[in-house]
């Protein structure tokens, strides 16, 4: 099913490519924001192990927030934990059930020493959290 | 002879001396003043930006909608910033690009395409793209209080050339050259002048009009005029030519906006075109450049044909000058005004800005907001608000023609503790009294979770299969004549559930229930849900007595939706300073008030509300399937009719009532349910989950006594019970293992395992 929608996704931008090639070209070029995505195949979910709950019909969000994820690392490991809390929330706002998310959250809040926002956060990633890896993972925060 | 000369000599002296003081006068208010003149710059109100990207649940629609206020064209085919072509479910879009704080969204052309309700994929040139967003929407500008001027400051170094050539070509050709005024434009003025008999011309250079601007008055009089001349030499002298005209390009005056005034080419570039000034076209710079001669004159809005004859006239003085081709002047000359459309939401929404200046208010001093030029990031919502503005006219038109009805309503994403929407009255385009944040009224039974909530809270003695004993009853105080509530159908109901108490809204469970823990407890526990003012000390409030806003509620209920987590309920996200630094963050905080236990099954009562209790109107609107949870509030003879309540990604109160507080004849079920639900059922995408967090377990429950019993036993339920709260007292019915075939809503979301 996912590979399916992957699929008609790959057909669509061959598609979208065909004509792109037919109409003219803007003057600019258009510079897209790449973030320094990880290999965007090995996302977290997919190394969900099989008896997890079947995955929703809507399409995943994580391809969208995971770049704001490791972006958000990148500023935690420089030290910058505002601007990687509020790419946090970005990342949030677009996937609010995301249980990832809030892991990451908590672990900013604990890296700049927030113990009190740290718990609070993955407290609440718990009621989002599908596998036991990552809900453990929480449960370390929320204690 | 000797005495006269003597005399001449005098005064002429003192003319000197006084010209002299004059000028040192002149010089020290130029210089004390110009190099750091003081822009009032407005802070400037964004919206959240629209995210794009892949499975994003949004529609097509939503999508032009949010593209047309923001003034994207609609073309064949985009080649720059702010064009978008659309063929049904695809759009082809240039991008406009944006600096966010700490982020920046380049401009850049990218295909989306929905399937749906939700975006299929967004993709440049056929490589897909993660995630983008678009231009946030410019949501209104907070001005001083009598309005005033208003402008977007610009570099010189940020505009484009061929602008900056044409701008001196037609005001001041000389201008490179001169020392501030120029001798034959004064000479000729003076004549036309002489030649009408009064002030016709004003032969002013770019350094006149900036000094004249600056520092001086509009009157037209010689002492006036020389005063000018003198300024404007005596700002060449210290300053450079760029300087000067930067400052004039960012002062110049270029037409009203209700009261706002548009100043400075980058401000009327955004007004007139929504466009910034390096992406305006040539025919568009020569429209701006042609409105310095009378902005309201050449206004292109009011007088279109004279404004199109003035740019014409500009390009041809472009030619003319060389700064632009003959070819390209004709091409120009082709071209209609190619203004922006005027479907414009800028300060159109007075309620959503009266929060945000609140929540401004406790950080900032009012000057700074209106001199500073912050830019403000929100989680303003326009789709969201429009689809409130929609549903509250929708009803309130259904329920009352006469307008003597109010409404207010807010939407809150509980998830973030984000304010989306908010309508502050009927007239949601009006500024006026904001009675979402004013409004202050009793809550009727809005309150009522916070008493089940303390009980819930003690799993020892109180469970959802609690017996509450719904019977009249008298409450003496000293001094005070004794209270006796009612029930709303002015019945008793004797024994019944603590769950069923709350979803049919007993009144007499309720005081009952709320005694026996304590007036002081359901205050401690409003207080953990964020509502701490205007709750006075008395049995009556157990019934909602007290003063609250509608954000009053919405505070409450958030803490609710967001699962025992209080947040501080924000508009703002982010402050950037005018020079695009970040200066502040409102950074989303949770502080867990409540246990995740006893939220959980207070959320079984308040969804029991809407399957089986006062709020089962709301399916009425929304598809069976789709859960929610809320409660509705009802006052004393209906004066306020209330509805609060969540799906999985919205929180929405409503409130319905009159301005002097007469009487409704609404209930909260049959007034603000209507305009919670018609909102809800348009907007909200995710139904309810039911996330069963540790210590929650399932019981089979006879729903007459609270007893322990069998599955498929006669009045057999399911209940969700904190582990070891459940009922000791037990049914002689032996569980069936056949069941009795049809699920009720609660069970339906255990699926199949059931």
């Amino acid at each position: 099913m996912v590979l399916l929608h992957r699929g008609s996704v790959l057909g669509l931008v061959l598609l979208l490519a065909a004509c792109a090639t037919q109409a003219p070209e803007p003057s600019l070029p258009a510079p897209v924001v790449k973030p320094s995505a990880p290999e965007k195949i090995e996302t977290p979910r997919a190394r969900v192990p099989q008896q997890s709950p079947p995955r929703p019909a809507t399409p995943s969000a994580s391809a969208a927030w995971q770049p704001l994820l490791a972006k958000a690392e990148q500023a935690t490991q420089r030290g910058d934990y505002e601007q990687a809390l509020a790419l946090l929330e970005r990342a949030q706002r677009i996937d609010p059930d995301s249980a990832e998310v809030y892991l990451g959250m908590a672990q900013t809040h604990r890296a700049r020493g927030d113990a009190m926002q740290a718990r609070a956060t993955a407290e609440r990633g718990l009621l989002y959290c599908a596998t036991d890896a990552l809900c453990n993972a929480l449960r370390a925060y929320a204690r | 002879m000797f005495r006269t000369s003597h005399l001449l000599l005098k005064l002429v002296l003192s003319a000197l001396v006084v010209v002299g003081l004059f000028m040192v006068y002149l010089d020290a208010r130029i210089t004390a003043t110009f190099s750091e003149k003081m822009w009032e710059l407005s802070a400037r109100v964004y919206a959240r930006p629209l995210e794009l990207f892949t499975g994003a649940a949004l529609t097509a629609e939503e999508l032009a909608y949010e593209l047309e206020v923001l003034g994207y064209r609609a073309v064949s085919t985009p080649r720059q910033p702010g064009e978008v072509s659309r063929n049904n479910n695809r759009f082809d879009l240039y991008a406009r690009g944006f600096n966010f704080p700490g982020e920046q969204e380049p401009a850049h052309r990218v295909q989306i395409e929905f399937v749906g309700a939700r975006i299929k994929g967004v993709s440049a040139d056929g490589k897909d793209i993660d995630l983008m967003r678009l231009d946030p929407v410019l949501v209104g500008g907070i001005y001083p209080r009598h309005g005033g001027e208003d402008r977007l400051l610009v570099r010189l170094a940020d505009t484009p050339e061929m602008f900056r050539a044409g701008l001196v070509a037609v005001e001041d050709r000389r201008f490179y050259q001169h020392w501030g005024f120029s001798i034959s434009d004064i000479a000729r003025a003076a004549f036309d002048n002489l030649r009408s008999g009064k002030v016709v011309s004003g032969g002013s250079t770019i350094t006149q009009q900036l000094v004249k601007n600056y520092y001086l008055t509009s009157e037209r009089t010689l002492v006036r005029k020389l005063t000018e001349v003198l300024m404007a030499v005596l700002l060449e002298l210290h300053y450079d030519k760029e300087q000067i005209l930067e400052s004039y390009i960012n002062e110049v005056y270029l037409g009203q906006d209700g009261p706002r005034a548009v100043h400075g080419f980058a401000l009327a570039a955004q007004h007139y075109f929504d466009k910034p000034l390096d992406q305006l076209d040539l025919y568009q710079q020569a429209l701006l450049i042609g409105m310095i001669k009378g902005p309201s004159l050449y206004n292109p809005d009011r007088n279109p044909q004279r404004a199109l004859e003035r740019r014409n006239v500009v390009l041809g003085v472009m030619a003319e000058q060389d700064v632009i081709t003959p070819e390209q002047a004709a091409a120009a000359r082709a071209k209609p005004l190619g203004l922006n459309n005027k479907r414009r939401i800028r300060d159109s929404f007075p309620a959503f800005l009266d929060l945000v200046r609140r929540q401004l208010g406790r950080d900032y001093r009012e000057e700074d907001l209106t001199t500073k030029g912050l830019s403000i990031f929100t989680s303003f919502d326009p789709l969201l608000q429009r689809q409130l503005e929609i549903s509250t006219a929708a009803v309130m038109d259904q329920l009352d023609r006469s307008g003597k009805l109010q409404s207010a309503s807010i939407i809150t994403r509980f998830d973030t503790g984000e304010v989306a929407a908010l309508v502050g009255g009927r007239k949601a385009r009006f500024a006026g009294f904001n009675r979402a944040l004013d409004a202050r009224r009793p809550a009727g039974s809005l309150l009522k979770p916070a008493i089940y909530l303390a009980a819930l809270e003690r799993p020892r003695e109180f469970s959802l299969a609690t017996v509450l004993s719904d019977t009249p009853l008298t409450i003496k105080a000293a001094g005070a004549k004794p209270w006796q509530p009612q029930n709303y159908d002015h019945k008793s109901h004797g024994d019944v559930l603590l769950y069923q108490a709350l979803a049919q809204s007993y009144n007499l469970a309720s005081a009952r229930l709320g005694m026996q823990l304590g007036v002081d407890t359901v205050i401690d526990m409003l207080a953990r849900l964020g509502v701490a003012e205007g709750v006075p000390r008395l049995p009556a409030l157990l019934l909602g007595a007290g003063e609250y806003t509608p954000m009053d509620m919405a505070t409450m209920y958030q803490t609710i939706a967001a699962g025992g987590f209080r947040m501080p309920l924000r508009s703002i996200r982010d402050i950037v300073d005018v020079n695009g630094e970040p200066m502040k963050r409102y950074p989303l905080e949770y502080e867990r008030t409540v246990s995740l236990q006893s939220m959980h099954l207070l959320h079984f009562a308040l969804r029991a509300v809407v399957r089986e209790g006062t709020g089962q109107g709301v399916y009425r609107y929304l598809p069976q399937d789709f859960a929610v949870a809320g409660k509705t509030g009802t006052t004393n003879d209906g004066r306020d009719s209330w509805f609060a309540g969540f799906s999985g990604d919205l929180l929405a109160v409503s409130w319905i009532g009159r301005d002097d507080n007469g009487v409704t004849g609404l209930t909260g079920g049959s007034g603000a349910l209507k305009v919670w639900a018609h909102f809800m059922s348009r907007s909200s995408r995710q139904p309810l989950a039911y996330r069963m967090p540790d210590g929650i377990e399932t019981r089979w429950i006879d729903d007459h006594s609270g007893y322990l019993t069998g599955e498929g036993c006669p009045n057999s339920r399911m209940l969700p019970f904190s582990v070891g709260s459940e009922p000791r007292q037990r049914t002689d019915c032996a569980p069936r293992n056949e069941g009795s075939g049809v699920k009720d809503w609660f069970e339906s979301l255990f699926g199949s395992k059931g």
